[in-house]
């Protein structure tokens, strides 16, 4: 396991410090009392709803660098993107959220976005947060 | 076991630590393998796009899944039948894939510190006994709520009309808490941060602030209720920052950091993200974008349908309920119109019951279709201050959508 791919499965690791496998999350409303004489933790399980990663070129680069603090179902939901939405998007992600993305990958990544979630549009969008 | 443990141990255990354990690692496979537990869902809009995916998180009943990491979840319009919005389908939206999943009652503090003559370091025990408790009903609505109505489409969470709540939130004013802290003359802003991180030391973590005389105005509260109960981790728990009448984006969650700033505060999440055009409507042009952008702030008057749903059949010559809410940022609703004809004619809706200025308001109408075909319904609503919606808005992030909504039905 290389380096980049040890970051990947701790975050995956920190988003689904889980239940069993198999397992059904099921509602509760009990909440805790928040007084109390001993130390007292309320902890969640998340549930597993990663979802399957849409099938496109270069998948795998699109994986190791975005999949760090993305669920792979984000790109799914969108709705389709120009190529120059999607380029805006994937240098916000290093500009403003400090992604370490590589100059060499950056390109790649739009070519995967576009190939998974892309259409001509007319008009430019921007994202919201 | 249950999804929600309330274990007993010694010292603070938190999301970093819980990471690192040999349970994280099996997790971590079966984020790769595992078979996904999603049922089938309800169509939005009764058009062709697809079903939405329901998913059930802990504390949380099946609500609409938009993102799993960081969890993005939305609330099934059925739920606004009521005028609060019930804690387990409360929308969720985090921005970070470091969220809270543990935190320990007892050692759990909230810092009020920075230009304030005695920085506090105030346990839950201590927010419920040194400080009055208040209480009000206050609408939390996402910034990017509805933006999936917009056109064009922009990036981001693809929310309907479900990314907002309507609570009574119980807790403390955050004006009482700096005033036993002490704020320094000079202070201008309040900084606030919550327990979520980042996944990478380069992201910026969730912060936001208010102008000093917002945090003091006696309004903005720290809640530790939400409906009379603890609040679902998922949406805040311990504490939460209640800032009624703005945006959600403010009302930061599992609140543990709360400093008093000599200069506006520096960050990606004030200077860069949630912001608007610096105009009323928060409207632009797509192909001339503004140039000018202030940070979101109170939520502009709009209306929604909650019955019938989009794709419902009604009958023609039977009484049909339609219903919605009509929300805005604290001045309340004073009217509500309906049109069942695409707009050439509307008649004023009954307003629900009034549960303060911060509440939306549900309102409800009888109609009955006299023949078969398709109806474009609309609604409208008027604040008491005046405001009205717009018929047209757009704007590149999606936020703060105020446009008179329609619904089309068709009758059988």
């Amino acid at each position: 396991m290389n380096r980049r791919k040890l970051i990947i499965a701790l975050a995956i690791m920190a988003a689904t410090i889980s239940s069993a496998a198999g397992q059904k999350p099921h509602p509760s409303s009990s909440g805790p009392e928040v007084a109390g004489n001993a130390s007292e933790v309320v902890r969640i399980k998340l549930p597993d709803y990663a979802g399957e990663v849409p099938k496109g070129p270069n998948m795998q680069v699109y994986e190791s660098n975005c999949l760090l603090c993305h669920g792979s179902r984000y790109v799914t939901i969108q709705p389709p993107f120009s190529r120059e939405t999607w380029q805006k998007e994937v240098k916000k992600m290093v500009d403003a959220y400090g992604a370490k993305i590589s100059e060499a990958d950056q390109p790649k990544i739009v070519d995967y976005l576009v190939a998974v979630r892309g259409v001509a549009e007319s008009k430019p969008g921007q994202s919201g947060h | 076991m249950p999804d929600v443990e309330t274990e007993h141990v010694l010292g603070r255990r938190r999301f970093l630590s819980a990471m690192m354990t040999a349970g994280g690692v099996l997790a971590a496979r079966r984020a790769f393998g595992a078979a996904l537990e999603i049922g089938p869902g309800l169509g939005l809009d009764g058009s062709s796009a697809p079903a939405p995916t329901l998913a059930r998180y802990p504390q949380k009943t099946d609500l609409i899944l938009l993102t799993d990491r960081p969890p993005q979840l939305e609330t099934p319009l059925k739920y606004f039948e009521s005028d609060l919005t019930p804690n387990d389908a409360f929308f969720v939206r985090w921005h970070l894939s470091g969220i809270p999943t543990s935190v320990d009652v007892q050692s759990f503090r909230l810092e009020v510190e920075g230009k304030v003559n005695k920085p506090l370091s105030l346990s839950l025990t201590d927010l419920r006994k040194q400080f009055e408790p208040v209480s009000l009903v206050a609408l939390c609505q996402c910034s990017g709520n509805s933006r999936s109505l917009f056109d064009p489409r922009v990036p981001g969470g693809q929310w309907g009309n479900g990314a907002m709540g309507n609570a009574r939130w119980t807790g403390v004013r955050l004006k009482d808490v700096l005033d036993a802290a002490g704020v320094q003359a000079g202070a201008v802003q309040v900084g606030f941060r919550g327990l979520d991180e980042p996944a990478q030391p380069q992201t910026p973590p969730f912060q936001k602030s208010l102008q000093i005389d917002h945090a003091r105005d006696g309004e903005v509260m720290i809640a530790y209720e939400m409906n009379g109960q603890p609040l679902p981790m998922l949406n805040g728990f311990p504490i939460r920052l209640i800032v009624p009448g703005w945006f959600a984006t403010y009302w930061v969650k599992s609140l543990t950091k709360v400093t008093a700033l000599d200069q506006p505060l520096k960050t990606f999440w004030m200077d860069k993200a949630y912001r608007v055009p610096d105009n009323p409507q928060a409207n632009e042009d797509p192909q001339h974008l503004a140039r000018e952008t202030v940070p979101i702030n109170v939520m502009p008057v709009h209306s929604i349908f909650v019955k019938p749903e989009a794709g419902e059949r009604l009958r023609a010559g039977q009484s049909s309920e339609v219903a919605g809410v009509a929300t805005d940022g604290g001045s309340g609703i004073k009217q509500v119109e309906v049109s069942m004809d695409g707009g050439r004619s509307w008649s004023d809706a009954k307003l629900g019951p009034d549960l303060g200025k911060y509440s939306w308001r549900s309102w409800r109408a009888n109609w009955t279709p006299a023949a078969k075909g398709t109806y474009r319904l609309m609604v409208r609503a008027t604040a008491n201050n005046g405001e009205q919606q717009v018929t047209e808005q757009w704007n590149r992030s999606g936020y703060a959508r105020d446009v008179i909504e329609h619904l089309d039905v068709t009758v059988v």
